[in-house]
């Protein structure tokens, strides 16, 4: 299989790097719409890791667990949306570094 | 006829129901909540008379009636009744004197229109269940309640005209004064407890009883827990512990400051607290647990010589008072000085005669004060008095019978309780306890003043001329005011007769009637004047000693000495201060009478103790703990607030930053596993 050309450590390198501009997302935007997808982002650097050793192992658990984690970030994303919505209710624009009311 | 035990409790509750129903109903009554005391009372005095009956007869009773704490515990706390002589007879004291009380209220607080009679009779019933519970008790924690009870009620009486100044702060005194002599009888309560496990007065299973097995050299001492001390030391402190809160009632020097204040009172209270109930509580708690007294030789001692002491000294401050009640305020601390003198002598038999016959001619004498007092328009002063005894005939007999028992004159009652008394402390002091001698010296110097004082206090109020307009036409009194004193002037006069032992030795006639009937009962109660006499005689060292061959020289002699005293104390009264226009001979004596108006400063000296010594020390005790025990804590909890107020700035409410620090934490776990790890 042409898959099986490809050696592991390329689908982690992948993954890690998905991982990464997902974490840069969070860390330097300040949109939360733009916090969604880098979320979605990282989730899926997960799913890569999980396929990739479902396919290497031959063990189909870890692909079903790719489903699950799918089916998880669409009901994070629903909840998220509703969050973002209410965050600009209440505050006019959906900057995370202006919603800094719930602290001390 | 033991039947009649079975009605015992409502000797106590006929005067709580009659609490009851003069709070509940006492306005809307006719006399305002007295004839429910009154019928009350006078159930109580015929239960009781037939509880005495039943006991002359041979019968006695010690049951538990109701437990409040048992099942699975170290010692169990009850309720019951302990009717013995004593007991009986002091039942029959009691609810007679209380009866009285009632019926003279009638004429003191109903006849002067006062306010508030529910309230006063609500009082006086609860006073007097509560004494009559006292003394019925059969455990000390019973007797401890009830003890509780009855300073409450004086307290309630004694402010009774609480719209006064005076009224209200003499009773506060009271209250206090005894809730300290109290304090220390509520530890001695509990240390009987942790002791014996028990605090019955009587029969085997009693703490006297227990007591005695222990200090017992012949027996195996069964172990009570003495926590470390001697046995002997221990009970000693227990004794002592006890005692405070009875010379607090029995107004013992240096506790008897509150008594003359308690004046401010209805002179029928006072009657009833002076002759019955709050101050005789105090000496009968003694007499009740003498099994216990009478094995701690040191302790007696203390009883003899505080009570020697105090008859001698509230007699000298009775000499120069100038109200009618004040004098008698002294003349009842120095007469219970003697009671306490005889106990602590041995004269149990003696201490309990005295106290019966102090119990009539006390209530006598502040009945006929009320009476005189109506009559005078509530003016006391002595000097605003005189020439009394042309108006009131009755109050006037009934009075001197009682002033002359009181001074000692022979045969009025008091002179042979009084002459009991000293009989008992000489014998015994001669009879190889030296230091009784002591306590008898100041006993018999008493004797004189008392014969001083009582006469100056009734030729100044009835013989002489008038010296006030109130005195020459004086408002009159009605029967029920006459029939207390009748009844009681008479009992003054024969109830010494109940125990003349001066006949007795002489005669050799039975009529030591109250010996012989203290002694009756069953041995099993161990509450008999011989058994008492047997542990004072084993335990304490007391023994008979006499002088010139026999007891009846003795007694003779003791007899004439005292009753000679009082003869010259009385006739040095009457020199001074017969006549139409009596002068006021204890200016002469100067400083010393300025010295004995103010009490011996005992009041200053004590008012010093609370604000000097009391409110300083607690106000360094207070500024020790805001500033230092409350400093620490609030320095440990000043280092949480300020680390806490630096820490909180990490949250900054902007999700990026917890991101941030999250990523970073997580690196540093990344490298410090790498480098725990061997990856480089």
């Amino acid at each position: 299989m042409v898959l099986g050309a490809v050696p592991a450590e390329y689908y982690l390198v992948l993954s890690a790097a998905v991982f990464c501009v997902g974490i840069f997302g969070i860390l330097t935007r300040e949109n939360a719409l733009i916090f969604l997808m880098s979320v979605e982002l990282m989730l899926n650097a997960a799913n890569i890791n999980l396929i990739a050793f479902a396919f290497y192992w031959g063990n189909l658990t870890g692909q079903v667990f790719g489903l699950f984690v799918m089916a998880l970030a669409a009901a994070e994303v629903a909840i998220g949306i509703g969050i973002i919505l209410v965050l600009y209710r209440n505050f006019d624009s959906v900057d995370v570094t202006e919603a800094t009311t719930l602290k001390w | 006829m033991a039947g009649v035990f079975a009605y015992a409790p409502a000797i106590a509750a006929l005067p709580f129901v009659s609490f009851v129903v003069a709070l509940l109903a006492g306005k809307y009554m006719p006399k305002k909540g007295a004839l429910a005391g009154i019928i009350a009372t006078a159930g109580s005095l015929g239960l009781s008379i037939a509880v005495l009956v039943t006991v002359f007869l041979g019968e006695t009773y010690n049951e538990t009636l109701y437990t409040f704490v048992g099942g699975d515990v170290p010692f169990e706390l009850t309720f019951g009744l302990l009717l013995d002589p004593l007991s009986a007879a002091m039942l029959v004291i009691v609810s007679l004197i209380a009866f009285l009380v009632h019926v003279f209220s009638l004429g003191y607080m109903n006849d002067e229109g006062e306010t508030g009679l529910p309230r006063y009779y609500a009082s006086l019933g609860l006073f007097t269940a509560s004494m009559l519970a006292f003394v019925f008790s059969d455990n000390l924690l019973m007797a401890f309640m009830f003890f509780e009870l009855v300073g409450l009620c004086s307290y309630l009486l004694i402010g009774f005209w609480f719209r006064r100044a005076g009224p209200p702060s003499a009773a506060k005194k009271a209250f206090l004064v005894t809730r300290f002599g109290d304090y220390f009888f509520l530890v001695g309560v509990v240390g009987v407890l942790t002791t014996f496990g028990t605090a019955q007065f009587a029969g085997e299973e009693g703490f006297p009883a227990l007591a005695e097995t222990v200090l017992n050299p012949e027996t195996t001492a069964q172990a009570v827990n003495t926590f470390g001390f001697e046995p002997a030391t221990w009970f000693a402190i227990l004794g002592l512990l006890v005692l405070g809160g009875v010379m607090g009632k029995s107004a013992q020097f240096p506790f008897h400051t509150w008594l003359p204040d308690a004046m401010e009172g209805p002179t029928p209270v006072s009657a009833l607290i002076h002759a019955a109930t709050m101050v005789a509580a105090g000496v009968f708690l003694v007499a009740r647990m003498y099994g216990f007294y009478a094995l701690l030789p040191t302790v007696l001692a203390v009883i003899a010589f505080v009570g020697g002491f105090t008859a001698l000294f509230a007699a000298t401050m009775g000499v120069v008072k100038n109200e009618i009640k004040q004098v008698l305020a002294y003349s009842t601390i120095s007469q219970y000085g003697y009671i306490m003198l005889a106990l602590g002598t041995g004269g149990y038999v003696a201490a309990f005669f005295h106290l019966t016959t102090h119990a009539v001619f006390k209530a006598l004498l502040f009945l006929g004060a009320g009476s005189v007092i109506i009559a005078m328009h509530h003016n006391e002063n002595m000097w605003d008095m005189g020439g009394l005894k042309d108006h009131m005939r009755v109050t006037y007999l009934a009075f001197l019978s009682g002033s002359l028992a009181l001074a000692g004159i022979f045969p009025f009652s008091g002179f042979w309780s009084k002459d009991e008394v000293l009989y008992e402390a000489l014998v015994h002091g001669l009879g190889g306890s030296p230091l009784l001698l002591g306590a008898y010296a100041m006993g018999l110097a008493a004797v004189f003043l008392t014969g001083f004082y009582t006469i100056r206090m009734v030729l100044l109020t009835f013989h002489g001329e008038a010296r006030s307009d109130t005195a020459e036409d004086p408002h009159g009194v009605r029967w029920n005011v006459k029939l207390p004193l009748a009844v009681l002037g008479v009992l003054a006069a024969v109830i010494g007769f109940l125990n003349p032992l001066p006949i007795q030795k002489l005669t050799g006639l039975e009529v030591d009637f109250l010996h012989q009937f203290l002694d009756s009962g069953p041995e099993a109660l161990l509450t008999s004047s011989h058994h008492y006499g047997d542990l004072t005689h084993d335990y304490a060292g007391y023994s008979v000693g006499t002088i010139g061959g026999g007891e009846t020289v003795t007694m003779l002699a003791g007899a004439g000495v005292s009753l000679g005293l009082a003869l010259l104390g009385a006739g040095l009264a009457f020199a001074l201060y017969r006549g139409a226009e009596p002068t006021r001979h204890t200016e002469k004596l100067g400083g010393l009478q300025t010295l004995l108006m103010h009490n011996y400063y005992q009041d200053e000296y004590q008012v010093w103790l609370a604000e000097g010594l009391t409110l300083r020390l607690s106000g360094a005790a207070d500024t020790f703990d805001q500033g230092v025990i409350d400093g620490v804590v609030n320095g440990v909890s000043s280092v949480s607030l300020f680390s806490g107020d630096r820490l909180r700035r990490l949250q900054t409410g902007i999700v990026t930053n917890y991101a941030a620090l999250i990523v970073l934490c997580l690196l540093v776990l990344l490298g410090a596993f790498a480098a725990l790890g061997g990856w480089f």
